[in-house]
């Protein structure tokens, strides 16, 4: 008897393994094509495109582009917008990086500080919670819209009334349109947004963290201040490390933000907003992929650099 | 020992109200900061054309005025937005967008997560690769091959909400593969098994065992990619011209750089293609916020 269905398994492995095979194949193939056909493909495409001269003439006939080496890089390195051109005109890719690291370190600090108040026990907790993601999943064109009108230089803008009459300004500001400020401005309209993916994240890591290591410490007579820093903080440190990776990434790649809330004027072009400018408004494809390749470049340096120093030194622990 | 004991808890008692006090301000601060622009949007598309223009802000509007929304809606209205149109237009394409990259999603998901054979480490680690790859560095590759796939099967383009929905393919369908590869690895295999050896097959084990299972998730990731598609800028800004195909998004844009300044409108349209989301958000928070740390939202 068992003898008999150890060989009945044996034999009928074969065929239904390959079963499963061809079973997974059919699943995955409607899927494979499209994720090829939108993502990878046109991922390499970039790159060929940034090596070609394409523009709207020939962008109906784009695969008999004209090759043109590196030229197309040489003239974004050259671009106005893209060098740095000293302290008053950082050049995009420069901006890119200032805007990316600071948004993201201000966006994981907001993030640390509300999960650490969401951790705290009190009524209303869930809806706290609630409301502190709103920013998050509220669709940034609204978003937008409603700080530009906040932040409005007109006599009806509220925050520029609300600082005149605390007499913290003397005049009235364009937050948005003035060049240094409008960049502080943008990171810290980012770092409202995104604090709440860095604050879910540390909170549910903060909801493992065993009660036993605090206790211990309320018996060796630590204050909370020194359970903080010898406690919540190495056991964050993972997750922070992960959170300030995933958001780099992220808010270097960021068009919407700027776009909608500066246009990419006053100091805010980013290279994102470069490579829609060169590909949308100068209609030059060409110098436009490179842009983004370049854009690419930087922020894989970043990453590498990132994990290696960073992640595996968390790691190690 | 007991007198130590209460020394501690009389210490405790001191320390907490010095706690309590910056735990309160904290909490002032960001709930203040998060809710006023919401409140100022809402309250903002209450006001009529005298308060909003005027030569202070308007804390708190006279009356539920809606001459914005009359704007946006009423057709007797001088500058008469049709918005509803551009509403239209968002469902029409969040909605199968949505549907679609969820269906082609569970499908490669259940393999790929489930299924054993030849390359499925590669995928597995393939997905992770793509859900990272940045969105915005596809807009001019996918911009320069519809250009020429539309050219040789002559279909526009441009104000095509079909193409619309078929590149916003290329941002929901990576999102929704990783977030349903990982969760159908967190289902026990056993269950599964088990169904098997009863005689079910392989699409009947979908089917009967692990979408039901997987209902909460399915839910959470077709909110997401509905809430991708509806939210929507850069693809729709490039691919829309006509006014009367534009999505919401791109409308709101449209109202906000017109000559003449209506932020009253513009809050009405903006209030609008918000409610929907922080409703859906309310409703279904336990799904969606578990969705959040999965990565439902890339951005």
């Amino acid at each position: 008897m068992d003898l008999g269905m150890v060989n009945a398994k044996g034999i009928s492995r074969k065929p239904h393994k390959t079963n499963t095979a061809r079973l997974a194949w059919a699943l995955i193939t409607p899927t494979a094509l499209i994720v090829f056909g939108l993502v990878i493909f046109p991922a390499v495409f970039n790159i060929w495109v940034s090596f070609h001269n394409v523009g709207l003439h020939n962008l109906n006939d784009v695969f008999h582009a004209p090759f043109v080496g590196v030229q197309n890089y040489q003239r974004v390195f050259k671009d106005f917008s893209f060098e740095f051109q000293g302290w008053d005109n950082w050049g995009a890719a420069v901006t890119t990086v200032v805007y990316a690291f600071s948004a993201t370190t201000l966006s994981t600090t907001l993030g640390l500080i509300a999960a650490l108040l969401l951790n705290q026990p009190f009524k209303g907790k869930g809806v706290a919670r609630a409301i502190f993601l709103f920013p998050y999943v509220a669709p940034m064109v609204s978003i937008a819209f409603v700080w530009r009108w906040i932040l409005d230089p007109r006599p009806s803008g509220v925050l520029n009334d609300l600082l005149l009459r605390l007499n913290i300004i003397d005049t009235s500001h364009a937050f948005l349109s003035t060049r240094g400020l409008s960049l502080i401005v943008v990171i810290l309209l980012d770092a409202w947004r995104y604090f709440p993916f860095a604050m879910l994240m540390i909170l549910s890591r903060l909801q493992a963290v065993d009660d036993t290591l605090y206790e211990a410490a309320t018996v060796d007579g630590a204050n909370s201040v020194q359970k903080f820093f010898f406690i919540t903080l190495p056991e964050l440190r993972y997750v922070i490390g992960a959170i300030f990776l995933l958001r780099l990434m992220w808010t270097f790649n960021k068009f919407d933000d700027i776009f909608l809330y500066t246009g990419g004027g006053f100091g805010t072009k980013v290279l994102s907003i470069l490579t829609y400018e060169f590909s949308f408004r100068l209609y030059d494809f060409g110098r436009g992929a490179a842009t983004s390749v370049i854009q690419l470049l930087i922020l894989v340096v970043f990453l590498v650099v990132y994990i290696s120093l960073v992640m595996k030194s968390v790691g190690k622990e | 020992m007991k007198q130590t004991k209460k020394n501690l808890i009389g210490h405790l008692a001191d320390w907490l109200t010095w706690k309590r006090f910056l735990f309160s301000i904290l909490m002032i601060f960001f709930l203040t900061g998060i809710l006023f622009p919401f409140y100022w949007m809402v309250s903002s598309s209450f006001k009529t054309k005298m308060e909003i223009g005027g030569r202070q802000p308007v804390y708190i509007p006279s009356g539920l005025k809606l001459d914005a929304y009359r704007e946006l809606f009423d057709p007797n209205h001088p500058s008469y937005q049709n918005f509803g149109r551009n509403i239209v237009n968002t469902l029409k394409v969040s909605l199968p967008t949505s549907v679609i990259a969820v269906i082609l999603a569970v499908l490669g998901a259940y393999a790929i997560a489930r299924l054993k054979f030849k390359g499925r480490n590669l995928l597995l680690n393939g997905i992770l690769m793509v859900y990272l790859f940045p969105g915005v560095l596809l807009v001019i590759p996918l911009f320069a091959m519809l250009t020429q796939i539309g050219d040789k099967l002559g279909f526009a383009i441009q104000d095509n909400l079909a193409v619309l929905i078929f590149t916003y393919l290329s941002q929901t369908l990576p999102v929704a593969l990783y977030m349903l590869t990982n969760y159908f690895r967190t289902i026990p295999d056993e269950i599964e098994q088990a169904a098997l050896i009863d005689g079910c097959t392989r699409l009947e084990v979908i089917y009967r065992v692990t979408l039901p299972l997987s209902i909460p998730a399915l839910i959470s990731v077709g909110i997401y990619t509905f809430m991708i598609a509806w939210n929507e800028f850069l693809y729709a800004f490039i691919f829309l011209n006509d006014r009367m195909m534009f999505t919401m998004p791109i409308k709101i844009n449209t109202i906000f750089n017109d000559p003449s300044p209506r932020p009253n409108v513009v809050m009405a349209a903006s209030t609008i293609m918000t409610i929907p989301i922080i409703i859906l958000f309310l409703a279904l928070e336990k799904y969606l916020a578990a969705g959040l740390t999965a990565g439902g939202v890339k951005g």
